[in-house]
């Protein structure tokens, strides 16, 4: 099928990922772009066990994602696709618009310099800054923790 | 081990579970301050930083942790090694304990009311859960504590995906086997309209949360049947 979700969460793969959007979505691939954890066995043990062992979990670099997003496209799988932070989701939809299209803000946590936008969603003003300039140039961008909330659009988080 | 059963006391979207590790690392790692200073308290507020998983595991990130920063492994690999635990003791807690243990127990106490036990049923459910909770508790602290960094391996050699595994068959099994007695043990006095009206909204909620589906969950549709009944009793229908 295609990539059928673009989240930004800086947990990465945990229960909101597979339980929540995995089932209701019926995700059978997950795409983890993280170059740390592409290159980290240990890691990348811990990441597949919470994954159902039916649903195909890959680690890649950011590089490697740009080079085969469009591969991930036409593949036949569905695939939700995965960064921790705005930067790397902001390069692959550089690289790729069409496969990112909309981008679903999904967990971004507290850290020095980040301002809290929702309970689950805290942006520093330069990610918020980001994102607006991803919008503009056409981006759908919500703030959604698990498909049984609303989505909340980017411009009420300013 | 006794701070571990508080460690959800400051649960905040900040730092989720993060405040309550730091409050059950803190002695672990008292005897550090001796040795490096410096280190212990970096350690201390490494381990207070976000944190999340299932509440009866969180003793293995806090044995492993514990022990990486003994063993003076870089901080920012041991923030990495935190993160990553978020992810499968969250998975891993929450399909054995919420998706397994709750709903097999509660299906065997369910049976043994029905079946006359009474309140010994609740007190045997009360008394298996706790047990078994305040054991995984007290085995996961000392598995972490043993494995450090290597505590993925540690998990996945353990008792605890097979465990996992099983748990969810009998959960379906307890529940099948209770939601019959229940039923019939409830409705018998109020004769065949309430076992009809009672399949009828069996019917309407598994086609509507399906229809409706991920918004309308199965407990959304109890609550609304249940809220909806209520007004209708009121009323006099």
């Amino acid at each position: 099928m295609s990539i059928v979700l673009c989240r930004i969460d800086d947990r990465l793969i945990h229960g909101q990922v597979v339980i929540g959007w995995g089932r209701a979505m019926a995700i059978d691939l997950i795409i983890l772009v993280d170059d740390q954890v592409a290159t980290s066995d240990w890691e990348q043990e811990l990441y597949r066990m919470a994954v159902a062992p039916e649903i195909e979990v890959r680690f890649v670099t950011l590089a490697d994602a740009a080079l085969h997003m469009a591969d991930w496209q036409s593949n036949g799988k569905r695939g939700l696709m995965l960064t921790g932070d705005v930067e790397t989701m902001a390069t692959l939809r550089t690289s790729n618009p069409e496969v990112v299209q909309r981008i679903n803000l999904g967990g971004i946590h507290h850290r020095p310099g980040r301002r809290e936008r929702l309970p689950f969603l805290y942006l520093t003003d330069q990610e918020l800054r980001s994102l607006q300039l991803l919008e503009a140039g056409g981006a759908i961008i919500t703030a959604q923790d698990l498909p049984t909330t609303p989505p909340v659009a980017l411009k009420s988080l300013a | 081990m006794l701070r571990l059963f508080a460690v959800q006391g400051t649960w905040n979207y900040e730092r989720m579970l993060g405040v309550g590790m730091g409050y059950a690392a803190e002695p672990l790692l008292e005897d550090l301050k001796a040795v490096d200073p410096v280190r212990h308290g970096e350690a201390v507020a490494r381990s207070a930083e976000f944190f999340n998983c299932n509440p009866n595991l969180a003793g293995l990130a806090l044995g492993a942790v514990t022990r990486a920063e003994y063993e003076d492994i870089p901080g920012p690999q041991i923030a990495r090694l935190r993160t990553a635990l978020c992810s499968p003791l969250g998975a891993m807690g929450d399909e054995l304990f919420w998706a397994g243990l709750v709903p097999a127990l509660m299906g065997a106490a369910l049976v043994g009311v029905v079946l006359g036990a009474g309140w010994w049923a609740i007190a045997g459910f009360i008394l298996a859960y706790n047990g078994i909770r305040l054991w995984t508790s007290y085995w996961s602290l000392r598995l972490g504590m043993q494995s450090g960094m290597r505590v993925g391996s540690a998990i996945g050699a353990s008792w605890l995906p097979r465990a996992i595994e099983l748990i969810g068959p009998v959960a379906a099994f307890t529940i099948g086997a209770a939601l019959p007695l229940v039923a019939a043990w409830y409705l018998t006095a109020f004769g065949w309209p309430a076992g009809i009206g009672a399949a009828g909204v069996t019917m309407a909620g598994i086609a509507l949360t399906r229809w409706f589906a991920p918004f309308l969950t199965p407990v959304r549709f109890a609550l609304a049947a249940m809220i909806f009944l209520v007004i209708l009793r009121r009323v006099g229908v």
